[in-house]
């Protein structure tokens, strides 16, 4: 009994330890990957024009690997949202990041599913934009933030869903 | 095997180390910092980067443009998708060099524009450091009558 109770403890540590295993999502040229690379501020990298912190969390951040390839990472775990929020915390230094290397020739880039310091630590998984909405936004919960998102809402009623004021489509 | 690799290795170092030290680093510095920019003038739409690379839903035109301030707005970086079919990411707009949710880009999303800018092309990726708007046609591209609205409809 005791036994079978370790053994049911072992595979839920298991499935915990692996839960931050990427996903594939079904997205052509999509690789799942796991690389350990520094994470820099791409504008800083291009031309020299290095603020501080990467510019605070208002700059597209990339992955610099090893090989002296920079990758921009432009997707986190949340639906319609980036990875800046996630990676902020870790600019210019090496993380663990997992999730899809995705080799499109029109652009390649990199979806963020989880990430975790490289020289140790907890991995997190990529929702920061997430959290960090629901908390600017008195708890409320993120899963559809882009239907009640209060900036969305305003510019939708300005412009309308097709950015023309009052333009509709032959269905409508 | 593996030394034999290794002396070729060792030999192809040290010609390097005697005929072109030099040229050697200048090449992988060329490679690390990208190269000086190109100034570049681009006409296009400004899109989702994310929509339209990876081709997960319809992402041009009118049908698009709530998905395109959705994801402006989430942080993903916006792109010019040039008339050259090119995909260009914008990093700098008109001085401001933020480029994550910038209002500027939000509000402009699906327009056509020129722009004057400097393009930095590595790994891959047009990375465009737009100096001026030179010209903004507003939203041209009307693609809701066939595509209605990406990507959930009402
Ligand atoms: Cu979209």
């Amino acid at each position: 009994m005791r036994r079978i109770f370790i053994g049911a403890g072992l595979i839920a540590l298991g499935v915990i330890a692996n839960a931050q295993a990427a996903e594939e999502w079904g997205i052509d040229f999509e690789k799942k990957a796991r690389v350990e690379a520094k994470v820099v501020d791409m504008a800083c990298e291009l031309t020299g024009n290095c603020p501080d912190n990467c510019g605070n969390g208002k700059r597209q951040l990339g992955l610099l690997m090893d090989d002296g390839r920079l990758v921009p990472v432009i997707k986190n775990f949340d639906i319609f949202a980036g990875a800046t929020n996630d990676l902020i915390k870790h600019c210019n230094k090496r993380i663990v990041a997992d999730g899809l290397m995705i080799s499109n020739p029109k652009m390649p880039m990199f979806a963020l599913q989880f990430s975790k310091p490289a020289e140790g630590g907890k991995w997190s998984r990529a929702n920061q934009f997430g959290k960090d909405w629901s908390k600017a936004n008195g708890g409320k919960n993120s899963g559809q933030w882009f239907r009640t998102d209060p900036v969305v809402a305003r510019i939708i009623k300005k412009d309308g869903v097709f950015g023309i004021p009052g333009l509709k489509a032959k269905s409508e | 095997m593996d030394r034999r690799r290794l002396s070729l290795g060792l030999i192809a170092t040290l010609t390097m180390g005697f005929t072109g030290t030099l040229g050697f680093a200048g090449a992988k510095a060329a490679v690390n910092k990208a190269a000086a920019p190109k100034r570049v003038q681009v006409t296009g739409e400004i899109i989702d980067t994310w929509c339209y690379v990876t081709e997960i839903m319809f992402a041009q035109g009118t049908a698009h443009h709530q998905c395109a301030v959705w994801c402006a707005l989430g942080g993903i970086p916006v792109s010019v998708l040039g008339k050259d079919g090119k995909v260009y990411m914008v990093l700098r707009v008109e001085g401001d060099d933020t480029s994550v949710a910038n209002p500027k880009l939000i509000t402009i999303q699906t327009s056509e524009v020129t722009v004057d800018g400097d393009l930095y092309v590595r790994d891959g990726v047009n990375y465009l450091m737009v100096n001026k708007i030179a010209d903004n046609k507003g939203i041209v591209n009307l693609t809701q009558d066939e595509y209605g609205i990406q990507p959930f409809g009402k």
